[in-house]
């Protein structure tokens, strides 16, 4: 209480620098929250890519990259040693038309489902069930569209102008399945296909559409390797193993997080300044009493002690309340965007620790050099001060 | 008995730039036997506020010797010097000086607290030195709610909380009213009576060197008399 009652004892003053502490905190929560939930969507990403190889037309290894493959491919990537199965699917934007936009865009995604016994990412149902293999007109939506959609297990929902049944709605998974719809291959194809130039599209056969082959590897069998074997043995494709897609990813959630916590640090920096500042005028105003203290018996480690635990309570409110703001802030920034379905602040129980101690730490660092000046005052001098 | 206090000789020179010094004092020789009350007079600038804090262990001498209770203590290590404001010295002001953000109890059990004593039992031998200095009933107040008799009185009970051998007061009474300075001066000597506390105390005022059974005067950094 003493503490807090020598802190507040110019209040304005103190006040002004709790706020830059929070501003700082707010800015670190508010920034960190969105590289928490970057990277919560990376590591499901890069589980779902641990243990397959993906193969897409050469040259054209981007994700949703529309490079076209040919069915007829499928066998001879079967054909592969080290191959237990390979999956066909047609990938694509869910709407066509839609720009950038933070995040993942919602995809369409048909399968042939040849993977489904074999694959590891497991996802839970909220509401219905899995599609089956051949159940044409049939959608499963992922949690994060269902609004945007109006799906509802039983009902119908439109997709690219065509009526589908939703037959089941995915768990929140945090990651890429949140914002895609599954349907069988061949509604993908069509719906693909019409989307495709006039003059592409006379030249291709629907049926035979493809844009990525998932390769599971057999048993033992090391997935980059797989991937090297097929590219040298399958011409016109391109294969990757989980270690082209995290290094991808890594790369560029790196830079992304390098620059988000870098504007919160150096808010924060500012307002750890702010506490120099506020500290050395506290300490200046109060040598008489510092000269008290020590004339009464102070020791010079009882006076670092005093000054620094007034810099980390400064610290350690501006952190508590710059993590409230946040908290506030991300939640307000959840519900204003959550009508399209982005999703973009994850608040962690570790995000929300650190901040609060990295506060509390910048405070008592900022608060060193005031305190360490006031305890090596010369008890006569800091006296004889007016 | 060794007197408590013992300086020899003792030098102070403040050096103010190249070339540019003042002697505030030039070879002061006492003794203080315990138990004395001892008043320091002189005019202004005669060395009796740096003669107080030198032999108070708050500023170092230049040349010399101070003995306190047959120890010496000018060369003493800053840790030891700690201890012993502590332990074995009190201090009274001119203004007091109590902290602002304290109330009454609080400024007294802090010098308890520096000296080691736990929380609780600060508090509880602050309140019985409370009861001696006859503030029973201020504990919750400011030093700004606090007449400046009844402030000196908290500071006399700060200074006295951890029963020093030496209490120094540098003009004790030279920002109160003539009644206030009355009350102190018989508390002063009450003390000094009651628990032979030995009091050194720098001061203009003729009625507090009356009570005092010595009175030494400083005169251009010398004993004059």
């Amino acid at each position: 209480m003493q503490v807090l009652r020598n802190v507040f004892r110019r209040k304005v003053r103190v006040l002004l620098t709790i706020s830059g502490i929070t501003i700082g905190v707010l800015a670190l929560v508010v920034m960190g929250s969105m590289a928490e939930r970057i990277s919560v969507m990376v590591s499901g990403g890069t589980r779902f890519y641990a243990d397959k190889v993906t193969v897409t037309a050469e040259g054209g290894a981007s994700m949703f990259g529309n490079s076209l493959l040919s069915l007829k491919k499928r066998e001879e990537i079967k054909a592969v040693p080290g191959v237990l199965e390979v999956s066909a699917s047609v990938g694509t934007l869910l709407d066509p038309e839609a720009g950038m936009s933070f995040g993942m865009p919602p995809i369409l995604l048909g399968d042939d489902m040849r993977g489904d016994p074999y694959e590891s990412f497991r996802i839970e149902y909220a509401a219905g069930r899995p599609l089956r293999a051949g159940e044409l007109g049939s959608v499963v939506v992922g949690s994060d569209l269902v609004t945007r959609l109006g799906a509802e297990v039983g009902k119908q929902v439109t997709i690219r102008g065509e009526q589908f049944t939703v037959v089941g709605i995915l768990d929140k998974t945090l990651t890429a399945p949140d914002m895609a719809v599954y349907m069988n291959l061949a509604d993908a194809q069509r719906l693909f296909a019409q989307d495709l130039p006039e003059m592409i599209r006379s030249f291709v056969d629907v049926e035979d559409l493809v844009t990525t082959f998932t390769v599971y590897p057999a048993p033992g069998v090391d997935p980059e390797e797989l991937a090297q074997t097929i590219n040298e043995t399958v011409s016109g494709v391109t294969a990757t193993g989980p270690s082209f897609f995290q290094e991808q990813i890594a790369n560029a959630t790196r830079i992304l997080n390098a620059i988000l916590y870098g504007v919160a640090i150096i808010s924060l920096v500012v307002g750890g300044l702010s506490v120099i500042n506020t500290m050395t005028m506290s300490v200046s105003e109060r040598t008489r009493e510092i000269g008290v203290r020590k004339a009464i018996g102070a020791s010079d480690r009882q006076i670092v002690r005093q000054f620094l635990t007034e810099a980390g309570v400064i610290g350690l409110l501006g952190g508590i309340s710059g993590l409230v703001l946040g908290v506030i802030a991300a939640t307000l920034g959840d519900i204003a965007l959550a009508r399209s379905n982005v999703d973009l602040f994850l608040v962690t129980p570790r995000l929300a620790i650190g901040s609060v101690v990295f506060a509390v730490v910048l405070g008592l660092v900022s608060g060193l050099y005031p305190s360490l000046h006031a305890a090596r005052m010369r008890p006569v001098n800091a006296l004889r001060y007016e | 008995m060794c007197p408590v206090i013992q300086a020899k000789d003792v030098h102070k020179r403040y050096v103010l730039g190249r070339n540019n010094y003042v002697d505030a004092l030039r070879g002061v020789s006492l003794e203080i036997e315990p138990g004395e009350m001892v008043a320091v007079m002189g005019p202004s600038g005669s060395g009796k506020s740096t003669l107080l804090h030198i032999l108070g262990c708050l500023d170092s001498l230049t040349a010399g010797e101070v003995w306190l209770d047959g120890r010496r203590v000018d060369n003493l290590s800053g840790r030891e010097l700690v201890r012993l404001r502590r332990e074995e010295l009190g201090f009274i002001f001119q203004t007091f000086n109590l902290i602002p953000s304290l109330n009454a109890l609080e400024n007294v059990a802090l010098a308890a607290q520096y000296a080691g004593k736990s929380r609780g039992a600060a508090r509880q031998v602050a309140l019985e030195t409370l009861a001696a200095v006859n503030l029973p009933n201020h504990h919750q107040h400011r030093p700004s709610e606090l007449s400046g008799g009844q402030q000196q009185r908290v500071a006399i009970a700060r200074a006295l909380v951890n029963r020093p051998k030496v209490i120094f007061g540098d003009e004790p009474t030279g920002n109160l009213d003539s009644a206030s300075s009355e009350e102190i001066v018989a508390l002063m000597k009450t003390i000094n009576k009651a628990m032979g506390t030995t009091f050194v105390l720098v001061t203009h005022d003729p009625e507090v060197a009356g009570a005092c059974g010595r009175v030494i005067h400083l005169l251009d950094g010398k004993v004059s008399s």
